[in-house]
């Protein structure tokens, strides 16, 4: 198998980058589902992850969310290798997913969500802090600019946009180094979708690494700084998304130029 | 199907194990029974009754046809008397929330208490206080443990279980003409109750009648089963004159089996009412005869005897009520007297 | 030490008819049975006497329920652990009645719990099998026989006694509705069996141990019940295998009318309390009112199933 293209080839930096995914490789039984992957995610940065359906991209998503792990190559954050056992250890490296199903308990208020699993305490009783909970989601949701009703409402009373609001706040409190994305507005209204894109694009302030995958090429153009095409499993290019157009990426989605 | 046969009553039952073949029903200390009829509240005691406004409490274990046949033959009694009855409970086996039954009943302090006691270790201490209050306890078939008369209570009142298994031995014997073989199914399980009706059938049939022997004998403990018990009885014994069945239920179990088997001359006799046995034998099919028990009359005599207890009158510790063999000829009066009810409209149809 | 519940809750009418309920069928009560003996002092505490062991399953109950499973068997886990206990205290010490009694609720409980949390059977089919599994070894367990319980300690602690003039069996039914409501409102286990009744997904993928918190809550459903089995066995002095097996309707409907939702992530101990007293009070009113026993069952069938309606409009997804 050869490769004559260099996969990495982002913008140069002195920064380490905060991901650093070297030849993965996932198969399941005999089928393989993702050959030879590599990319390199900075701190700061908007990374698209796009392609047809079955091209495996979700794969990818859950092996750097540490669902499953790769048949072989390496994971490295912040230069260090890593091999997550589960997804509570890619959780505790400060690696967040935003699920597609968003993955949040709807009878449950807004800031026990935030905060699902991962509660804070107080006392020798360790009874919920649910003061501080609901202050620091509060403020979370205030500065994120998620307009909802407040920290206490329930999430089955919330529009989809402000479910999803919610979502990604709580993997921006939670993350220290990358969030991964999984279509992040397939469920949502033009309204609603450009309020959550809205959310995304501040995220890079916040100086965290942001892999998203998404099927909206307009969503794509307007929010990454880097595009990956992935087809049948194989990493097609990676191109920076300011010096490439609609055009060619579909071809590169498609193969058919 | 009266369930209340079914009762528990494992320290009773212990007691009267010996008592099995003596030719009468005894009480749990080995009283001997007074008729039913015997206990009775002249017309003279009803003004004083009347101006005491007693009241009393039915405390029930279960709800059936045979309990509403005692409740209604109590009731007739108490309002002849003057006496209201202020609560009517059933505690659907639960010993736990007889318990209950009768502290929440207490609140209405009633004068007299009628209870079926669910369990006797349990009950001792339930009734403890209505009988430390002074309360007239009459209870039907069981009694709590270690309670004396007639300081603790004032009668124990039940069925004449000895005469009804005699009674259903005498009515197959009619019906197979005094000879024939029998198939005996018992009820296999320690019930003070059955265990008293079905010995005192085999008893009868061993002693009164020579010519007939018992030739199979199944314990049920399933009435589910009986079918199938049944058909294995008759496939080793396929010429039984007779099968007496311990209980309504069971029974209709072994009538199925006979169909199934186009059986016309196998003649069965069992225990308590049933429609769809009755049906049967006023048909002039297989059921050759049902012996019941006077209930409404049990209910009368509870009542009464709880109301010359009041009074300060003495009490038999021990009172049965008879028992009544009803065939196709009389079942209209049986029910009636059993149950204080018309029989089923299926059954005076088929008549 | 306990704080409120978020006031969002408390601001949900339906959170409000199991107390509105309890409030009209008691005002009801008082005003027609006021010659009878309803608003005696003896009659109050006896209510809350005889749904002592109720309310206890129903504590349980809620967690369960809370999780998104049910436990159907816990009325055979009464009998079990009453029968335990009885025996055991016959050749042994009180305490070695007491664990016997408790043991045997945890152990059934874990067995329901394996066989859920692990084998992945539904919770509904696994609790209605040992529902009639335990029923029948509770009647095995002694032939049918009930058995004596004469250690006066026991029964002082479990059934009739008092400690400061209050009985203890009011002392039971507070202590474990206050441990049960700061454990489910307050702790973070509380969180996470709500998380995993809500969405057993979101709640795995957020790191909880869904496994784990489903065996949790039967386990704790059999604690319960075999706590109620030995209350049952203080108050009436005796073990037997009917015991509990007549509360699995009483306790599902009181749980659910204090506003606990049957597809789980909402609940409340609490409310379970309330609605548990209610069960007791309408049972208790209706026999002072001296209705034949059909009426009664008819009418306290009407009632709860208003309540039930009422509570469960909004509470099932």
């Amino acid at each position: 198998m050869t490769r004559s293209t260099a996969h990495n080839e982002g913008p140069k930096s002195d920064h380490t980058p905060v991901l650093k995914l070297e030849n993965i490789h996932k198969s399941f039984g005999g089928v393989v589902a993702v050959e030879d992957f590599s990319l390199q995610l900075k701190a700061g940065e908007i990374v698209a992850l796009v392609g047809d359906n079955g091209a495996g991209k979700s794969t990818l998503i859950k092996i750097v969310s540490g669902v499953h792990s790769p048949t072989h190559g390496t994971i490295s954050l912040d230069g260090e290798t890593v091999t997550f056992a589960d997804a509570s250890t890619a959780r505790s490296q400060g690696i967040e997913v935003v699920y597609q199903d968003l993955a949040l308990a709807d009878l449950q208020p807004v800031y026990m969500n935030l905060f699902l699993g991962r509660e804070a305490v107080y006392g020798p009783l360790k009874l919920l802090e649910r003061k501080k909970m609901m202050s620091e989601t509060q403020a979370l949701v205030d500065e994120l600019d998620v307009r909802i009703p407040s920290a206490k409402a329930i999430i089955r009373d919330l529009s989809g946009g402000q479910r999803q609001g919610v979502a990604i706040a709580r993997a921006t409190h939670w993350a220290t180094k990358l969030i991964l994305l999984d279509e992040p507005t397939a469920a949502l209204g033009v309204a609603e979708t450009a309020k959550v894109e809205k959310i995304i694009a501040s995220l890079k302030a916040r100086n965290i690494a942001i892999l998203i995958i998404s099927h909206s090429l307009d969503q794509v153009f307007r929010l990454s700084d880097r595009i990956c095409v992935l087809r049948r499993g194989v990493q097609i290019g990676v191109k920076e998304t300011a010096k490439t157009s609609k055009n060619e990426i579909v071809s590169m989605i498609t193969g058919v130029s | 199907m009266k369930i209340r046969n079914l009762l528990a009553a494992a320290s009773v039952a212990s007691l009267l194990l010996g008592a099995f073949a003596q030719a009468q029903t005894v009480g749990p200390s080995g009283e001997s029974a007074t008729p039913s009829s015997g206990v009775t509240v002249g017309d003279d005691k009803i003004a004083a009754l009347k101006a005491g406004g007693y009241k009393a409490a039915l405390l029930w274990h279960d709800q059936s046809d045979f309990v509403n046949a005692v409740t209604a033959g109590a009731a007739a009694e108490f309002q002849r008397l003057g006496i209201e009855i202020v609560a009517t409970t059933s505690a659907g086996f639960d010993a736990a929330k007889q318990r209950s039954d009768i502290e929440t009943a207490l609140a209405k302090m009633p004068n007299i208490v009628l209870s079926l006691p669910l369990d006797a270790v349990a009950s001792a201490v339930a009734f403890k206080e209505a009988k430390d209050n002074g309360v007239k306890l009459v209870f039907l078939s069981n009694l709590p443990k270690d309670y004396k008369h007639p300081a603790d209570y004032a009668a124990i009142v039940t069925d004449d279980l000895f005469q009804m298994g005699k009674q259903a031995a005498d009515a197959l014997a009619d019906a197979m003409g005094g000879k024939g073989t029998v198939g005996w199914v018992f009820h296999d399980a320690s019930y003070y109750v059955t265990n008293q009706r079905d010995n005192a059938f085999k008893t009868t049939i061993e002693n009164d009648y020579p010519n007939i022997k018992i030739v199979a004998e199944q314990g049920i403990s399933d009435p589910a089963r009986a079918e199938e018990i049944a058909n294995a009885m008759l496939l080793k014994n396929p010429d039984l004159g007779g099968i007496y069945v311990t209980w309504a239920g069971p029974a209709e179990g072994v009538l199925a089996a006979l169909r199934a088997n186009g059986n016309k001359t196998t003649k069965i006799v069992t225990l308590d009412l049933s429609e769809p046995i009755a049906l049967d034998m006023v048909k002039g099919g297989n059921v050759a005869a049902i012996v019941a028990d006077e209930a409404f009359e049990l209910g009368r005599a509870m009542a009464a005897a709880g109301a010359r207890a009041l009074i300060g009158e003495d009490t038999p510790a021990f009172v049965v009520a008879p028992a009544v063999t009803v065939k196709a000829s009389n079942v209209e009066e049986g029910w009636q007297l059993s149950l204080r009810k018309d029989a089923p409209k299926s059954v005076k149809a088929a008549k | 030490m306990t704080k409120l519940t978020s006031p969002n809750q408390w601001l949900d009418p339906k959170r409000y008819v199991v107390y509105l309920g309890f409030v009209l069928i008691f005002a009801f009560f008082a005003i027609t049975l006021a010659d009878d003996g309803f608003l005696t002092t003896r009659n109050l505490s006896n209510i809350v006497l005889q749904t002592a062991p109720a309310t206890i399953m129903a504590v349980g109950f809620v967690f369960v329920l809370s999780a998104g499973e049910i436990d159907l068997s816990f009325g055979s886990i009464t009998a079990v652990s009453a029968l335990s206990a009885a025996v055991i205290m016959q050749e042994h010490s009180m305490l070695a009645g007491i664990a016997a009694g408790l043991g045997a609720g945890l152990a059934i409980g874990w067995f329901n719990g394996v066989m859920v949390a692990y084998l992945r059977l539904p919770s509904f089919l696994v609790t209605l099998a040992t529902l009639g599994l335990f029923a029948g070894i509770a009647r095995s367990m002694t032939n049918l026989r009930s058995i004596p319980v004469v250690n006066d300690t026991f029964t002082g602690i479990f059934g009739s006694g008092s400690l400061f003039g209050i009985p203890s069996l009011i002392l039971w039914t507070l202590g474990a509705v206050i441990v049960g409501h700061v454990i489910y409102r307050e702790s973070r286990f509380g969180a996470h069996v709500l998380a995993t009744g809500d969405n057993a997904n979101a709640a795995q993928v957020a790191g909880i141990k869904v496994p784990r918190i489903r065996l949790a809550v039967l386990m704790a459903s059999g604690f319960c019940a075999g706590l109620a089995g030995l209350l049952y066995a203080g108050r009436i002095q005796a073990a037997k295998y009917t015991l509990g097996e007549s509360d699995l309707m009483i306790v599902i409907a009181a749980v659910i009318v204090g506003g606990t939702a049957l597809n789980g992530g909402k609940g409340s101990v609490v409310g379970a309390l309330v609605g548990s007293l209610m069960m007791g009070m309408l049972n208790n009113g209706l026999i002072l009112m001296g209705l034949p026993v059909s009426d009664q069952m008819i009418v306290r069938g009407l009632i709860i199933l208003i309540a039930v309606a009422i509570s469960l409009r909004d509470n099932t997804r």
